[in-house]
């Protein structure tokens, strides 16, 4: 057994019997991690309440040879959740995206650029609430860096590049757009043109102000292609969503 | 080992149980064979019981035999104040260290988006209700002082902004008789933040 120090932010935890805790960490050098926290003695009591969801904290761990569950052995505060929890917004879009990082990552993938992004957008979360747009704008950027961006720029099917007022049809399936001959032939939903160029420019120049009624618009539109693109790809039920949806997306 | 369908399927059912393993509910399954009188009608009729007459309190949603529960017609208590706890089991320990002071109101939960709870999920909405109807003029919030009970004491507060009522959290801090030098950082904080005038 060795003991193991790093840094993670915490995505999920429950109690486990009288005071054990069981917990997923993404921690940076190591990726997703499972771990069990043991709260009996007296001088791990003192470590156990930073290990709340959002929380940022270093921590040293055992790794047993099996590489199942790892047992924490000490860990202490970066940086709390506090802030998060003054609105239910905030909760629901910190709850989202820990979720999301938990469900699209797999145990033990070291993944810098994800961690990095989780703490970012977690640092925002707790400062204000965040728009649709910007929680788009997160969203896009874990998908990308994770590699599972759906295809923008060109037809997904047969590779054929698309100009952008051909840019109409999007499958959930295949995870990107078609043109026009591949759509005759897979299943896809119609968008307005201009709707799914304005994803791609959006996620290269972050937020843009725009009049409100496009806006409304454009941010259905896209809730909708993310959305079917999201459950068609997420096997699991994502059990977040439904409150972001029900109290920021409205 | 196999032991006769009848004490199998006892065996089995008692290993349901919380920390009850094969051994220990042999064992138990034995003791029950062997019991004399009328202990296994008397426990049989207990186990329905508890199934068929325990009910939420259509008030306080605590969980009771009769309804409104005891302790929301007791006509002793305090009527314009009301504890709000996460279960039954908290309510229990709140009463029993401050007995007969003031009502309940039970959320049966807390919000919790990770596990996709959300306000609805829990009986926030009826104790929204509750605090008009029955003119409440102070809510004691004594969810546990986590994310998710946090979480949902800002979200009830913020509800209740409208009405007039007083609305307090419970302290975290400093257990009474505890050492400072034990205590982890966070509680620390939590104890100067809501340090409190001699
Ligand atoms: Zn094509
Ligand atoms: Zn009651």
């Amino acid at each position: 057994m060795a003991l193991h120090k790093d840094e993670a932010i915490v995505l999920f935890k429950r109690a486990y019997g009288e005071s054990d805790k069981i917990i997923r960490l993404f921690t940076l050098k190591s990726g997703k991690i499972a771990a069990i926290a043991k709260g009996g003695s007296k001088s791990q009591k003192r470590f156990m309440n930073t290990l709340e969801p959002f929380n940022h904290i270093n921590v040293e761990y055992f790794e047993k040879q099996e590489k199942g569950m790892v047992r924490l052995e000490n860990a202490d505060i970066v940086e709390t959740n506090c802030g998060i929890e003054t609105s239910l917004k905030k909760a629901c879009t910190a709850g989202f995206f820990t979720e999301l990082v938990d469900r699209l990552t797999k145990e033990r993938e070291r993944h810098d650029e994800l961690f990095q992004i989780l703490k970012e957008v977690l640092q925002q979360v707790k400062r204000t609430e965040l728009t649709y747009m910007e929680i788009l704008y997160y969203h896009l950027k874990i998908l990308e860096t994770l590699g599972f961006m759906p295809n923008f720029t060109d037809c997904v099917y047969c590779g054929n590049k698309m100009d952008e007022e051909d840019k109409v049809y999007f499958s959930s399936q295949r995870g990107g757009i078609l043109c026009a001959s591949c759509s005759s032939s897979l299943p896809h939903k119609t968008y307005q043109a201009g709707v799914i160029e304005k994803v791609l420019s959006f996620r290269k120049q972050g937020r843009e102000i725009e009049d409100p009624k496009t806006y409304r618009f454009f941010e259905r539109e896209v809730q909708d292609i993310m959305e079917g693109f999201m459950s068609y790809h997420l096997d699991v039920e994502f059990k977040s969503y439904r409150l972001l949806k029900n109290f920021v997306l409205k | 080992m196999y032991y006769p369908g009848p004490i199998e399927r006892l065996i089995e059912n008692l290993t349901k149980l919380p920390g009850i393993g094969r051994k220990t509910a042999t064992r138990l399954t034995f003791f029950l064979l062997n019991s004399k009188g009328f202990y296994i009608s008397e426990l049989s009729e207990s186990l329905l019981d508890v199934k068929e007459k325990i009910k939420l309190c259509s008030v306080c949603f605590n969980i009771t035999d009769v309804d409104p529960c005891v302790i929301c017609t007791d006509p002793r208590r305090d009527r314009s104040i009301i504890c709000v706890v996460e279960e039954s089991s908290h309510m229990m320990v709140v009463e029993s260290a401050n007995p007969g002071h003031y009502k309940y109101h039970i959320l049966h939960g807390v919000i919790n988006p990770i596990e996709g709870i959300g306000p609805d999920d829990v009986r926030i909405k009826e104790l929204h209700e509750r605090i008009i109807r029955e003119e409440i003029k102070e809510v004691i919030i004594a969810t546990n002082p986590n994310i998710e009970g946090n979480t949902t004491a800002h979200y009830i507060s913020e509800i209740l902004k409208s009405l007039d009522v007083r609305i307090t959290r419970i302290a975290s801090g400093i257990p009474v008789g505890g050492d400072i030098v034990y205590i982890d950082p966070l509680t620390i904080k939590s104890s100067i933040d809501n340090r409190k005038n001699l």
